[in-house]
């Protein structure tokens, strides 16, 4: 009897849960499915009913998206400003993590503190002092695509940084570093065969998530009138919403495709590091 | 600091990295030249955060006439009062519903036993929609709660217009509710190992000394969530405080204060106005203070979770 009320008891208590669970579920899926069918059934809402509702599915709108002029450019400009940004990124704060630790942990502090400087600017207060300070004395910087890169940098530094420093906390540094100097390996040798592969899965989790964050990025290079992927997904969704939904559909997959890449490469990797987010 | 620190372990060698005023002049600035490394670093920070930061300051403080004033500075908030306010609302708003219902869903997420993948899918979905905003999560929504969409359609056909009664995509109500989709799995994001950190032996513990449910929850459980969640208020505030692109794809002419910044930068072709400058400013300190208490509090709550680890 008194296991049963228990059971009973258990029962109910999972009630709230449950309906929480439930409800996050249909907020969280809904906009994604509905997103599909307006990407891929080409009936408009007004005249959605049982008879229309198994007809004219087809992957015209996606195509359509695929075959713009623009569609290219723009894409193959984005993934080269995400590759550069993570190349920047990888040769800048790499090495500065690497030399806190080795040779100036006292800077340790001063560093992490300047990492999370970028949270208190936000893009738009970014594109703002970059519009105040870059227009007037570097217009000719502004003028080349790549001008983007940089402040992207800057924007991932907090969770990039943070994901380097996790990894190089995760190893032993020091003795990793003596063992292969007193082995007659040279700086380089040491980054390259000791320290590089046994962070790997830091840098590549922080690497897929700035790659994500640049795909996506909007603030800035609309502001600065870029035409990256993200600023033509915004122009052509206000030509051809059909298109636009199916371009959107698009960039979700390939955004969920990159996360979860990065999510089943650190597992493997190290169980016990932390999701990295940008935050 | 005169006296010769002698290091014990090293054997009695002078210590080259104590503060000594005896320290020979070359190792003080061999010393120094340490930070030498770090300068790359620094050079690049101060040109592309600080210089543009700086640029912002001094352009809200800049009179026409190249001197110095705070007008701009204080007719930025009278000028834009309704943006200033329309944000701080939409911001408190989020913020309180995203603690409140991303709490209740990492701790359901948490708790459940079954099924087994549960706990994990809703963090790595999180990790997914905290990332998302921007303009693809607008369009998501566009879909299914704008005018054509799916979800008024459905809405419509079982006897609720939406729009005929106090919602519309395009305005404050709808930025509220698109807000959620990445308010909430942020929450979550920053409660999940504040609750993972909740041992299941406190509240054996509280229910042998005689405690109720309530009790546990009043003198354990909240106290240790607190940091994480006011953390996470002040982490939410300011995520959407700042969010300009989901906003911008919704409405272009929405009077929120991210919007108001890049109307007037893309505008404003001579770059006098220090409005736009004035209200990133504001911006910033707005940033500094919810930001710079969320890194306190997180680096608090996370006493919790490492002792909940060991």
């Amino acid at each position: 009897m008194a296991a049963i009320s228990s059971r009973l008891k258990a029962y109910l208590g999972r009630i709230g849960p449950s309906l929480v669970l439930l409800a996050a579920a249909v907020f969280f899926i809904a906009p994604i499915l509905s997103t599909a069918r307006a990407a891929f059934h080409k009936v408009p809402t007004i005249l959605l009913d049982r008879h229309t509702w198994f007809k004219k599915w087809s992957l015209e709108g996606v195509r359509r998206a695929l075959d713009e002029p623009f569609f290219w450019p723009t894409l193959s400009l984005s993934l080269k400003l995400a590759l550069v940004t993570v190349l920047i990124t990888m040769m800048l704060l790499v090495p500065t993590a690497l030399f806190v630790h080795l040779r100036l942990p006292r800077a340790r502090a001063l560093v992490e503190f300047l990492t999370v400087l970028p949270y208190v600017v936000p893009p738009i207060a970014l594109v703002a002092g970059v519009a105040a300070f870059f227009r007037p004395n570097a217009r000719w910087f502004l003028n080349s695509d790549f001008a983007l890169a940089p402040f992207y940098v800057v924007m991932a530094m907090p969770f990039t940084y943070r994901a380097i420093d996790a990894g190089i906390k995760a190893i032993d540094v020091r003795t990793l570093v003596d063992a292969s100097r007193s082995l007659g390996g040279s700086w380089a040798t040491t980054l390259r065969k000791a320290l590089l592969p046994n962070m790997a899965s830091s840098l590549l989790s922080s690497a897929f998530l700035t790659a994500t964050v640049v795909l996506g990025e909007f603030t800035i290079a609309s502001t600065l009138a870029k035409n990256t992927f993200a600023t033509f997904s915004f122009e052509y969704f206000s030509r051809d919403a059909q298109g636009g939904v199916g371009l959107a559909l698009f960039t979700l997959l390939a955004t969920t495709a990159l996360l979860g890449m990065m999510t089943l490469l650190t597992r493997s990797k190290s169980r016990k590091a932390a999701t990295v987010t940008r935050f | 600091m005169s006296n010769t620190v002698e290091d014990p372990i090293a054997g009695g060698v002078l210590i080259e990295d104590s503060p000594s005023a005896k320290v020979p002049a070359v190792s003080r600035l061999r010393r120094h030249r340490a930070w030498l490394g770090l300068l790359p670093f620094f050079a690049f920070l101060f040109i592309f955060l600080l210089l543009p930061t700086l640029g912002v300051i001094r352009k809200a403080f800049l009179a026409n006439d190249d001197t110095y004033t705070t007008k701009g500075f204080t007719t930025a908030i009278s000028q834009e009062g309704a943006a200033f306010w329309n944000s701080l609302k939409i911001s408190l708003i989020t913020a309180i519903l995203g603690v409140i219902f991303g709490t209740a869903l990492a701790y359901a997420a948490a708790t459940a036993k079954r099924p087994k993948w549960l706990r994990s899918l809703v963090s790595a979905f999180s990790g997914v929609a905290a990332n998302m905003g921007g303009i693809i999560l607008a369009f998501l929504f566009l879909t299914l709660l704008g005018r054509q969409g799916l979800g008024t359609k459905i809405l419509t056909d079982n006897g609720w217009n939406p729009y005929k009664s106090w919602f519309s995509i395009n305005d404050f109500s709808g930025v509220v509710l698109v807000y959620m989709y990445f308010q909430i799995p942020l929450m979550v994001l920053v409660t999940l190992p504040a609750i993972d950190g909740l041992k299941t032996s406190w509240r054996e513990a509280s229910a042998n000394l005689g405690g109720t449910t309530l009790t546990y929850w009043r003198r354990v459980g909240l106290p240790v969530l607190a940091p994480s969640m006011l953390g996470g208020f002040l982490l939410l505030f300011a995520n959407a405080y700042s969010a300009y692109a989901t906003a911008y794809a919704l409405n272009t002419q929405s009077n929120l204060v991210p919007i108001k910044i890049s109307f007037f930068l893309q505008g404003d072709v001579t770059g006098r106005s220090p409005v736009p400058f004035a209200l990133a400013t504001w911006m910033i300190l707005f940033m500094a203070v919810s930001m710079g208490g969320y890194l306190v509090l997180r680096k608090r709550a996370e006493r919790w979770q490492q002792s909940a680890v060991a």
